[in-house]
């Protein structure tokens, strides 16, 4: 039969048939079928969400019927029911209910009937995609955390309906702080009155396709659906069902204690609001009830509004609760997984093996999805070190944020990453204040930042007896200055909005510059330090000349210089045909602009970085290499906080540091350090590294990976990954570790799959774990959005737009289009061929 | 059997909290009572104020009692001032006390605890029986107790975070405690239950504090963390702050070297230790796990 197709010009002809005809057809039902799975798909509808129905589903005299090729495996977990006669039976998995079309149209209505009864829709329960919460209620503020949603702007923990003692819910905004920099807490939207409020099982889970969170009680049969929306930005739902009687009507809101909130009627909607004077978070929700004696559905709509130095939030926030309410909630749920599923296009990862593999998919998604949470695009994002999943370290931004979090960002949602640098931008005033305070110039950037750009970093904290415990940080891990910088330049390069240095980013770089000019000493010989800092290593708290800290700063000094002087030219003349006196000044100021870019590549130049050539390695700080040469494994297993257990004298004593410290001069900055000296640095600093900060596994992982020790890679990864999930810490109560998660997408971007961007070109070289088959990753790089699919045979990269790339050591032009295929371990030209794959 | 007159610290019925179910029996309520284990060595007095100390706080009367042949004056005297009737008790001292335990109205028994050159305390053979054996609240006293001055205000329960250790200071002996008694937590991590991570170690530690309040010990007012030795570190919370009494609940198996944080912790202690059993009254449910502090 194919032969008689190809002679009648049917080169790629499907072939349909049963026992009753045989079909030649340039298409056939399969083909439809897994077209209406990837548009269906598309809208965020997956699984078991899709209805397959049929009458010929079965087989029809030991053939399988004409209806069975649309179970294509895009299918697999949809519903299949087939409505026909099927003597013959139907498949595993296929539900035989008969009664032809009559039937057919008796299931549509049932499911019209659901949604007119505002029934709490279904999940797609799909393992690869849905987190199943702990149950244990003893671990009540651990699954609050898991079980947050937020869309960038706003985030809601995943607290119970009825919240016990133990719970801590949060409706919080990004970036909206109390006169105490606290993240404001806002009225609480998720409450319901559930008549038992004893601690019971609760079955929820959040499914990370659409964005939703599900819970079903065990004990009262209450479930509920909930989402905060990534379309309507402003529209938050929850829908929850009960029998006999579970589900009562009450509160609507809940103003948080001490939050000095209101709630009122206005309208047919309860607005309620908290928050003090330097910022107030409103909520209006509506809800309606339906049902009979035996079940009642709860429907609540909620849209919030935020007001800063007193401008009135409420009146928003109802007519936000308007606009929401004219959707409705299918619309919303609609706009909801459509959205998530538009996210996940450019951003999906898929890991591919055993079970294991399977677990570490699912961590790693986890990761993703709150890192695509974490900021939304426009205006600015405020991402704190718990983003918007609790209160631990009261929102405030950390350098976690621009070296952990806006990497990931920049790939997977640029303009979010934007938003990120906004945040610092607009903070320029503040930080240039505080270098001011200091006697120095340039922007001095907090360790800790939250509302006004202030550092708000706690100087002073009392101990149990209320002894007082000094907190250095703010005064001494000024890496964050070169951090902030690192992070605008970062976003420029891989995004490839070349506009953004020039322009609004250039005082990020440039006032960071003067800063470390101002800040940095010479000795006798004419060597520049800096003395009295505290580099990623915060066991060590008060050293002088920081490998890490050094290098950024010199990092940071001649990147402004090229900044500088590529906008003025390297003689700092600027060119003035009119030859105007504004245009002497003009020149005058490129002059002494030229006089202070060379003073800052030659402080840079002086700057001292502890390398020590013979060795291949940078010492950490001056005089580290003369401490107790201590290695973690003679103490206790990490990752461990070391410090707790041996006394923070001793550590400081010691060769023994808390977290990556030099070699994140190697993740940073990968071109700087000399050939060889990444290798030397693992095999000296990974055994004294306790990983006793949550920032540090992921960044080993990343590293061992990129030197060729994947396997190791993958234990450190895995911590990383299921950081939150197992509540390695003990912390995650407190809100997810956002940075950790960043580390995580790192460590599969930059060190499984070997990615980085370069001035021209990405280059891709890959280390699989051998628990790995395959790996794929979509991001976005240089405005392109791009797939790399690596497996131990090759590597597929598929991109809509040309793209220059080095993929395992060979230099690739790819035009865009069909996905190209380079075989790995066989890095010649000739063998990379075009693959008949769609563009992602 | 000798008896002393009823006195002010004889107990009284207290009021009986309200219970949704209707009364079993028409028997009068039994009056709370702690026994206060009196010998002819120098413990006596610090024993018998500490039995009336802690019967303050669980709103109980105290009865007094001596094991042996007769009751020596200087016991009576003592009793007597403390308005406490005293008894004899015939047989040997420990079955004897055992015997006084298994009574329905009684939450405690206070002992004493022995005394060396070395200011250490062994528990003695008696009273290691009566502890091992006793369904109720066990109070070891050392001889000169440091602090024994006023009414007992703060409790240090050192706590390692596990449920069935957590259990019965949270079913048998808050619902108990009627004074308002300030109850401290202290948690010691060991080799094997440090955290694994401290991204900032004072925002962590409190984070870690609050989740092990949260679910082991809500109704406490506080929190210590600290690492190392578990009994060092008891004794210096104990020499730093205000408090009059250690708590620990234990399995009430000494013997191969097991309950070694309750051997450590008696041995040392300046202040009398409150032993809740796990298996005992205290604990009345079935244990899921078996770690305890007296668990090996």
């Amino acid at each position: 039969m194919r032969r008689a197709a190809r002679r009648a010009a049917l080169d790629d002809v499907r072939v349909t048939t049963d026992v009753r005809y045989v079909e030649l057809s340039l298409t056939a039902r399969s083909d439809s079928a897994r077209f209406a799975a990837r548009v269906l798909g598309d809208q965020g509808v997956t699984g078991s969400l899709v209805l397959v129905a049929g009458d010929e589903l079965g087989s029809l005299g030991g053939v399988p019927g004409s209806d069975a090729t649309m179970l294509v495996d895009e299918l697999v977990r949809a519903v299949a029911v087939s409505v026909g006669d099927q003597t013959g039976g139907v498949a595993s998995g296929v539900q035989l209910m008969g009664g032809g079309q009559l039937r057919l149209i008796e299931i549509l209505d049932a499911q019209l009937e659901r949604r007119a009864a505002r029934r709490v829709p279904g999940v797609d329960d799909d393992p690869r995609w849905v987190v199943p919460l702990p149950r244990d209620p003893s671990k009540v503020r651990v699954t609050e955390a898991l079980g947050t949603l937020a869309n960038g702007r706003v985030g809601v923990r995943g607290s119970a309906e009825r919240t016990g003692q133990r719970a801590s819910p949060l409706f919080a905004a990004a970036g909206l702080y109390d006169d105490r920099s606290r993240l404001v807490r806002g009225p609480i939207w998720t409450v319901a009155n559930v008549a038992d409020d004893s601690p019971q099982p609760v079955v929820g889970a959040v499914d990370l396709r659409t964005g939703v969170l599900v819970r079903v009680d065990a004990k009262t049969g209450v479930r509920s659906l909930r989402f905060v929306s990534s379309e309507q930005l402003h529209a938050m739902a929850l829908r929850a069902e009960a029998f006999d009687g579970a589900l009562l009507p009450g509160d609507v809101l809940e103003v948080p204690d001490g939050g000095g909130g209101r709630t009122r009627r206005q309208g047919g909607a309860t607005v309620a609001s908290s928050g003090s004077a330097l910022g107030t978070l409103a909520v209006a929700a509506r809800e309606q009830w339906a049902g009979d004696a035996d079940r009642v559905t709860l429907e609540r709509l909620c849209a919030w509004s935020t007001g800063r130095d007193g401008a009135p939030a409420e009146r928003r926030a109802a007519r936000q609760l308007a606009r929401a309410a004219s959707v409705g909630f299918d619309a919303l749920l609609a706009g909801q997984r459509r959205a998530w599923a538009q996210r996940w296009r450019g951003a999906e990862v898929t890991i591919v093996g055993g079970p294991e593999a399977a677990r570490d998919e699912l961590a790693a998604r986890f990761s993703v999805f709150h890192l695509l949470a974490a900021a939304s695009a426009g205006g600015e994002a405020a991402v704190g070190a718990r983003g918007l999943t609790g209160d631990a370290y009261d929102g405030h931004v950390f350098w976690d944020a621009d070296v952990f979090v806006l990497p990931a960002l920049v790939a997977l949602r640029p303009e979010a990453a934007r938003a990120m640098l906004e945040y610092r931008i607009r903070r320029l005033p503040a930080a240039r204040a505080q270098a001011a305070a200091l006697g120095r110039t340039g922007a001095r950037f907090p360790w800790e930042s939250a509302r006004d750009g202030s550092d708000v970093t706690p100087r002073l904290v009392h101990g149990p007896h209320g002894e007082p415990i000094p907190i250095l940080t703010g005064a001494h891990e000024e890496h964050i200055v070169a951090d902030v910088a690192w992070a605008a330049v970062r976003y420029a390069e891989w995004s490839g909005d070349g506009a953004f240095l020039e322009g609004p980013g250039r005082g990020l770089v440039v006032e960071t510059a003067r800063y470390w000019a101002s800040r940095i000493r010479l000795d006798r010989a004419g060597r520049a330090h800096l003395y009295g800092v505290m580099g990623p290593d915060e066991y060590h708290e008060v050293v002088d000349d920081n490998a890490f800290t050094n290098v950024m700063a010199r990092w940071n000094l001649r990147c402004a210089a090229d900044l500088l002087d590529q906008v003025q030219g390297p003689g700092g003349g600027s060119a003035d045909p009119a030859g105007s006196r504004a245009g002497s000044r003009a020149g005058s100021r490129a002059g002494s602009r030229a006089g202070e870019t060379a003073a800052w590549r030659d402080l840079a130049a002086r700057l001292v970085d502890g390398f020590v050539a013979e060795q291949g390695i940078y010492e950490q700080f001056a005089g580290y290499f003369g401490l107790e040469p201590l290695v973690v494994s003679d103490v206790a297993r990490p990752p461990v906080a070391i410090d707790v257990l041996l006394g923070p004298e001793r550590v400081r004593a010691s060769q023994l540091i808390k977290q990556a410290d030099v070699l994140m001069i190697h993740h940073v900055l990968p071109t700087i350090p000399p050939r060889g000296s990444l290798e030397r640095c693992i095999d000296f600093y990974e055994p004294r590294t306790a990983h006793g900060s949550s920032l540090s596994p992921a960044i080993s992982a990343t590293l061992l990976a990129r030197a060729g020790r994947p396997d190791e890679a993958l234990h450190l990864f895995r911590t990383a990954a299921r950081l939150d999930l197992d509540d390695v810490t003990g912390t995650t109560a407190g809100g997810l570790h956002l940075a950790a998660m960043g580390g995580v997408w790192q460590a599969l971007a930059y060190g499984f799959l070997g990615v980085r961007t370069d001035s021209h070109r990405v280059v891709v070289d890959p280390h699989l774990p051998s628990a790995w088959r395959e790996l794929s990753m979509r991001f976005r790089v240089q405005g392109v959005p791009v797939e790399v699919r690596a497996s131990r045979d090759d590597v597929i990269i598929a991109s809509s737009a040309p793209l220059q790339l080095a993929v395992a050591g060979t230099e690739i032009e790819h035009r865009g289009g069909a996905p190209l295929v380079v075989p790995v371990g066989s890095p010649s030209r000739a063998a990379v061929k075009a693959a008949k794959r769609s563009p992602p | 059997m000798t008896e002393i007159p009823p006195t002010s610290r004889t107990p009284q019925a207290p009021e009986q909290p309200r219970s949704p179910e209707p009364p079993q029996a028409l028997e009068p309520p039994r009056v709370p009572v702690v026994l206060a284990a009196l010998d002819k060595d120098d413990s006596s007095s610090s024993v018998l104020g500490t039995g009336v100390k802690f019967a303050e706080i669980i709103g109980a009367g105290v009865e007094a009692l001596h094991a042996g042949t007769s009751l020596p004056a200087t016991l009576c005297m003592l009793a007597r001032r403390a308005g406490v009737a005293l008894r004899r008790i015939d047989g040997p001292a420990n079955r004897a006390l055992v015997a006084e335990i298994v009574r329905p109205e009684v939450r405690a028994i206070v002992v004493g605890a022995g005394l060396e050159r070395s200011g250490r305390h062994p528990v003695g053979p008696t009273t290691r029986y009566v502890a091992e054996r006793s369904s109720k609240f066990v109070v070891i006293v050392p001889v000169a107790p440091k602090g024994s001055e006023g009414p007992l205000s703060h409790l240090l329960v050192p706590l390692e975070g596990t449920a069935s250790s957590s259990r019965p200071i949270l079913e048998a002996l808050f619902p108990l405690l009627v004074t308002g008694a300030e109850v401290e937590v202290l948690h010691v991590f060991t080799q094997e239950t440090l955290p694994r991570m401290l991204d900032d170690p004072v925002r962590d530690f409190e984070l870690i504090g609050r989740e092990l309040l949260a679910k082991h010990c809500p109704g406490a007012s506080r929190i210590l963390l600290r690492a190392g030795p578990i009994a060092d570190r008891v004794r210096e919370a104990c020499d730093k702050g205000p408090c009059g009494m250690i708590v620990l609940s234990w399995s009430q198996v000494s013997s191969g070297g097991r309950a070694r944080v309750v051997r450590d912790v008696l041995s040392t202690s300046a202040i009398p230790v409150l032993l809740l059993p796990v298996a005992g009254d205290a604990g009345r449910t079935a244990l899921p796990d078996a770690a305890s502090h007296g668990a090996p």
